[in-house]
């Protein structure tokens, strides 16, 4: 039966998943950190090296995008679904928490307009919800 | 869903994690599958079957 096999699989080759995913995900800040900052700090704002640098970001985080896939393809079915729990909570925060922001601004009401603190603020939310699933299978 | 792994389990004075090695899931898992709070795919339950020799609804009992 292939489900079978995949875990069997899986379980032979524990360290490898989340080592590749780490990989992938510190690619992925790099190409954003070099996206974001390059212009003003490394190429002087030339647009052919920003692009160069938004189409690497793209690229890499496709990959990242593959990477999380397999991983989660790859853990077991509990851990599976405490990370498919997790994602579908950060989704409905990130869908909320995101209309409501720009619904504020909108109506001029939002003071600071820093984007990063909603990826942190998805971050937050993801790692608390893991915390909480596996508190919850415990 | 309530079942019988745990009493399956120590008939055969095997630990979670002897049970768990044996059907290729964490120790979390078989835990969480024998205090009912997860249900396991039906790949695992076929393995847990043929373990035990048994039919799936002779482990599993349906609410």
């Amino acid at each position: 039966m292939q489900a079978q096999d995949q875990t069997g699989d899986s379980h032979q080759d524990s360290t490898a998943g989340p080592a590749r995913l780490a990989l992938w995900t510190l690619a992925w800040v790099a190409t954003f950190a070099l996206a974001t900052f390059g212009p003003n700090f490394l190429w002087d704002s030339q647009p052919v090296a920003s692009w160069a640098a938004v189409a690497a970001n793209l690229a890499v985080g496709i990959g990242w995008i593959v990477a999380h896939a397999r991983f989660l393809r790859g853990i077991d079915e509990l851990q599976r679904k405490i990370m498919q729990d997790a994602l579908a909570v950060t989704l409905g925060v990130g869908y909320v928490v995101g209309f409501a922001y720009v619904a504020a601004d909108q109506a001029d009401l939002i003071a600071f307009d820093d984007a990063g603190i909603s990826s942190a603020l998805l971050a937050v939310v993801y790692v608390t919800a893991i915390a909480v699933g596996n508190l919850r299978y415990r | 869903m309530k079942n019988r792994l745990k009493d399956l389990r120590t008939e055969r004075n095997w630990t979670q994690a002897d049970l768990a090695q044996r059907i290729s899931v964490s120790r979390q898992t078989v835990n969480a599958i024998e205090k009912g709070k997860f249900d396991p795919s039906l790949p695992v339950a076929f393995r847990l079957a043929r373990l035990f020799n048994l039919k799936i609804e002779e482990i599993f009992i349906d609410d």
